[in-house]
């Protein structure tokens, strides 16, 4: 099997985000069986930092180093990968279902006349090497395994903690530096400004772990207890469809069918009965914790462990169980 | 303003779905329209409601257009069916391919969709069909203003951790994400007309697109196999009082899970 | 103010049998219907009983989503640790057109629906009535949310506790004595082992009514009807029984208790409950029942109080059907004098007197004053049972002569001042 396996290396404020790791050890694992080199894909500027990360994961870096890429737009980064693709002909082109992934990878998909497969929660090998992407439908009801035509590369975009990150990874990537050729004329959209959410941690759909209450938490400033629940373990606070319509939460920390899909490694769910809209978000989460006063409450058929029991005395002996345990390390 | 807004029938949240074998699924008869898709609506009327317009919604589907006829209830001017037998199995390249093949022959100020379909939540169509025009895209939008004089949209796009404020140039295509609008819900009297109203057919010939260009021949994707989701094992639920049941569930979250 | 010409509020069995019969009356009829399709929030143990229906709308009925076709009515009686059943079978019941069928009202009503709207009536879902519109008494209209529609005529078809018949002004308050809650799990179970447990032929079904101790002294009882391949598996509880003796959640309890039985949990083995439903049922006969008309508005269905327990059976879906054609009927010929006035529509009521549907609801008015009485669902049941179980019980002990055992049973349980009392009151259905 010739050809390569790309990463799209996406960055933020200099740094590589963790998806991006995720993704070039699954790639450095295909490459063990199909003798394929693997590349990471970097646009933009000011990124010496991030290729030195890069370089134990990728056999080669390819680099178009302009301030044009910086912020992330369609028009910039499409111009920019499409030729190189069409140059060098990866069979497989990977990236993070994230805002960016999922904005750019289904035009750049129909601009080079090929298979897309977004948002995958597994990725393997079929017959003569060919991807296989796995991925759920109607919110996660039924699973899909996916094949491509033979065009190429085959592209897929993939949930955070999907893949676990090689801690030895024994690549050195070989940087290429390609020169960008973006007429000005191409960039059509400008980004005017970006806004960080209040008391930003890492988005819930990236976070390793994520805590959330529902409308078991009976009023918004009871949050308080999440969060310090959250600021102990490194979490995200996520939250449902009912304290978000009573406005007591963001949209953006909405779990669920009409909000975003979390794959994290450990997800508590506190105060939330389990309606099917929510539980279809969290499918994909590794482990997942429920405490709820209600016994019968759907939430413990979608949980590992559960505790039938009072959230409001539950977590924050929780939390000061964490800190005492985390701290004797 | 002329706008089209692409929607997409999708089953019910709450229909039951069953895995009939590994490339047949069993689909509970009860479909709505994407909410993605009314939010794209909504977002349209509104934009005529300001600047004048036309607002026409359309869709690529052989079987159902309740879909359009919402549209239609909420306020849309008029409605478009494409259909074909030739599209059964088409995958979303070649559903972009269809719609594209229509609107290039249209003058538009702006296309809408949801920004991702509720069944299938890939969120194809909407970007792929702006390559297929060479028109501007943006995904996942979440605040729309419009100069209708100098042709221009101010947006404000939802990324992680945050919000990206954008400016484009019309003609554009944008994905429309909840929390833009809330749609509005149909009068009794409009949805009435809307199930009067005459829907406009479609077909390939018309859209110069050959057989082979749609359809399952024409897949770049395809569903190899449908599986069940995986079954968790039965919950582990700590038995013990409080505040026992505290501290074994931390034991077993670091030890067995190893999730801390 | 935009205006149509009828109005039924509810798509249920009655306001859907209504607009069918208007449908092609060149008139426009709008049914708004509450949920998000038609028989998403319907639900009967149950069983429909098509011959009285056949003769006011008989066309329809050829490819409507049946399940089974009853040909076994079962009756059990149940003691707190035994239980005694009877089973009765019939060749008529295999007689075309088929008396009763069951059926799963999702799947029913949403079929309906489909053919109302094919005939040329509107229904329109997701869509609940706010309020009426009044002019000078006379009800000239609804609102829906911030939505006003007027109508000559407003059907209200919105089920057991008819919001619109208080707003007209037409009822009294509710009394929790009128009324029973009916809950229940649909049970999947393949169709020939349900055609096995209930030892009828393929598409045959059966009909079971239970009694005594699974309402726990509450008036009330269990049910079970035989579905395609399901069991419709449920307990009805009197409100007021339940308002004074048990919490909800206990209620609940229950049905669970219920399955536990062996004379359930032996016919439902195998199988995966697929769906919970409850709902309200009317039992205070016509003594429930509001004023059927006023000026501009007509009530039907469950609205009406048109539901009767007849003890063997339960009856309601014919009259919600029935109803539901005559106030049809009713509407066409007001709309020909274009008189929708009380005294116009008084014509309903009459149509209603003439049929069957208030002829049984007079003749079995005396049903819940028999309910009433405790020992129907305590005491009764537990002596047939023990009574059969002193007869069948062989150990060590020679057996007495059965005559002698049966008459000292009897005597001892039933010839007292109570139980003449009873049969006295028993009379009356």
């Amino acid at each position: 099997m010739p050809n390569e396996i790309w990463v799209l290396a996406e960055h933020q404020d200099g740094k590589i985000k963790k998806i991006v790791f995720e993704l070039l050890s699954a790639a450095i694992d295909f490459s063990k069986k199909t003798v394929q080199e693997v590349a990471a894909l970097l646009l933009g500027s000011g990124l010496e930092e991030a290729v030195k990360s890069l370089t134990p994961f990728a056999d080669k870096i390819y680099l178009m180093e302009d301030p044009v890429f910086i912020p992330y737009t369609s028009d910039t980064y499409l111009t920019g990968i499409a030729p190189l693709i069409k140059e060098h002909q990866p069979s497989i082109l990977l990236g993070g279902a994230t805002s960016t992934g999922k904005d750019l990878f289904p035009r750049l998909a129909m601009h080079l006349q090929t298979g897309y497969v977004p948002d995958c929660t597994g990725l393997s090998f079929g017959e003569n090497g060919k991807l296989v992407a796995k991925r759920p439908l109607f919110g996660g009801k039924v699973f899909a395994e996916i094949v491509f035509s033979e065009a190429r590369p085959q592209m897929a975009t993939v949930r955070n903690n999907t893949f676990l990150v090689n801690d030895k990874p024994d690549r050195t990537a070989k940087v290429i530096s390609v020169s960008a050729q973006i007429a000005p004329s191409i960039i059509k959209k400008k980004v005017t400004g970006f806004e960080k959410a209040a008391g930003a941690k890492l988005d819930i759909t990236e976070a390793d772990i994520v805590v959330a209450a529902g409308r078991g938490i009976k009023a918004p400033e009871n949050f308080k207890i999440i969060e310090d629940l959250a600021e102990t373990i490194h979490a995200s606070v996520g939250t449902t469809r009912a304290t978000v319509d009573e406005g007591w939460r963001d949209l953006k920390d909405q779990i669920g069918k009409s909000g975003k899909n979390i794959s994290a490694k450990l997800y508590m769910a506190f105060g939330i009965s389990g309606a099917i809209h929510h539980v279809l978000g969290i499918s994909t989460c590794k482990t997942v914790v429920a405490v709820d006063t209600d016994p019968n409450a759907l939430i413990f058929n979608y949980a590992d462990y559960g505790i039938v029991g009072d959230l409001f005395q539950i977590v924050p002996a929780l939390t000061e169980e964490l800190k005492r345990v985390l701290a004797s390390e | 303003m002329e706008i089209y807004v692409l929607v997409k029938q999708v089953p019910d949240p709450e229909a039951m779905i069953k895995v009939k074998s590994d490339t047949e699924l069993e689909i509970e008869n009860k479909y709505f329209t994407s909410y993605f898709d009314e939010v794209a609506i909504e977002a349209g009327l509104k934009l005529k409601e300001k600047f004048g317009g036309k607002v026409t919604v359309l869709t690529v589907d052989n079987r159902r257009v309740d879909a359009l006829r919402r549209g239609i209830s909420m306020g849309a001017d008029e409605a478009l069916q494409i259909t074909d037998p030739a599209l059964e199995g088409s995958d979303p390249f070649a559903i972009a391919r269809t719609l594209s093949a229509y609107l290039k022959e249209k003058s538009f100020d702006l296309i809408l969709a949801g920004r991702q379909a509720m069944d299938d939540d890939a969120g194809i169509v909407g970007p792929a069909v702006a390559e297929c025009l060479g028109i501007p895209h943006i995904h996942s939008i979440i605040g729309l203003e419009v100069d209708d004089q100098k042709k221009e949209a101010k947006v404000v796009r939802e990324v992680e951790n945050g919000r990206e404020n954008l400016t484009c140039p019309l003609p554009a295509l944008f994905t429309c994400q909840k929390g833009l609008n809330t749609p509005r819900i149909p009068l009794v009297m409009n949805v009435m007309k809307a199930m009067k109203a005459q829907i406009k057919k479609v077909d390939l010939a018309s859209l110069n697109l050959k057989p082979a260009d749609v359809g399952s021949q024409a897949a770049q994707i395809k569903v190899q196999r449908y599986l069940l989701p995986p079954k968790r094992p039965p919950v582990k639920i700590i038995k013990e009082d409080f505040p026992e049941n505290v501290k074994t569930l931390v034991k077993l979250l670091r030890e067995e899970a190893k999730a801390i | 103010m935009e205006k149509v010409d009828v109005i039924i509020v509810g798509g249920g069995l009655a306001g859907l049998s209504c607009a069918y019969e208007l449908a092609d009356s060149g008139m426009t009829v709008l049914v708004l219907e509450r949920g998000d399709f038609s028989g998403s929030k319907n639900v009967t143990g149950g069983r429909l009983y098509l011959r009285p229906i056949l003769p006011y709308l008989p066309d329809i009925w050829k490819e409507a989503p049946f399940e089974r076709h009853v040909v076994k009515e079962i009756f059990t009686a149940m003691g707190k640790h035994n239980s005694t059943t009877f089973e009765f079978y019939s060749d008529r019941f295999k007689e075309e057109p088929y008396p009763s069928y069951t059926i799963l009202r999702a799947k029913f009503d949403r079929w309906f629906a489909e053919l109302v709207s094919e005939k040329g009536s509107f229904v329109i879902p997701q869509k609940t009535v706010d309020d009426l519109i009044k002019e000078n008494g006379k009800v000239i209209g609804v609102k829906s949310g911030d939505e006003e529609i007027g109508a000559d005529c407003v059907v209200a078809a919105d089920g057991i506790l008819s919001f619109l018949s208080e707003k007209a002004g037409l009822r009294k308050p509710f009394q929790p004595k009128h009324f029973a809650l009916g809950f229940k799990e649909v049970i999947q179970l393949d169709p020939k082992t349900i055609e096995d447990r209930f030892r009828v032929a393929e598409g045959e079904g059966a009909a079971q009514l239970f009694f005594g101790a699974l309402t726990q002294g509450m008036m009330g009882g269990g049910f079970l009807y035989t579905n395609k391949d399901s069991l419709s598996l449920g307990l009805v509880i009197g409100l007021h029984a339940l308002n004074s003796k048990a919490t909800r959640e206990e209620v609940y309890k229950l049905l669970d208790r219920f399955k536990e039985r062996p004379e359930i949990k032996n016919i439902i083995r195998g199988g995966e409950t697929v769906e919970y439903s409850a709902h309200l049922i009317t039992e205070g006969g016509i003594y429930n029942m509001p004023k059927l008309y006023t000026d501009g508005m007509l009530m039907v269905g469950d609205a009406a109080g048109l539901g009767l327990n007849m003890l063997f059976t339960v009856r309601g879906m014919e009259y919600a059907i029935v109803s539901g054609v005559l106030a049809a009927r009713t509407i066409k010929e007001a709309k020909a004098k274009n008189d929708f006035s009380a005294s116009s529509l008084a014509k309903y009521e009459k149509l209603l007197n003439e049929s069957f549907i208030l002829k049984e609801m007079h003749t079995f008015k005396n049903t819940l004053a028999v309910l009433e009485n405790e020992r129907l669902f305590t005491k009764y049941p537990q002596v047939i049972s023990d009574l059969f179980e002193k007869v069948m019980w062989v150990d060590e002990n020679p057996k007495e002569e059965i005559y002698k055992t049966k008459i000292a049973e009897l005597k001892k349980q039933f010839f007292n001042l109570e139980t003449l009392k009873d049969w006295w009151q028993f009379r009356k259905i």
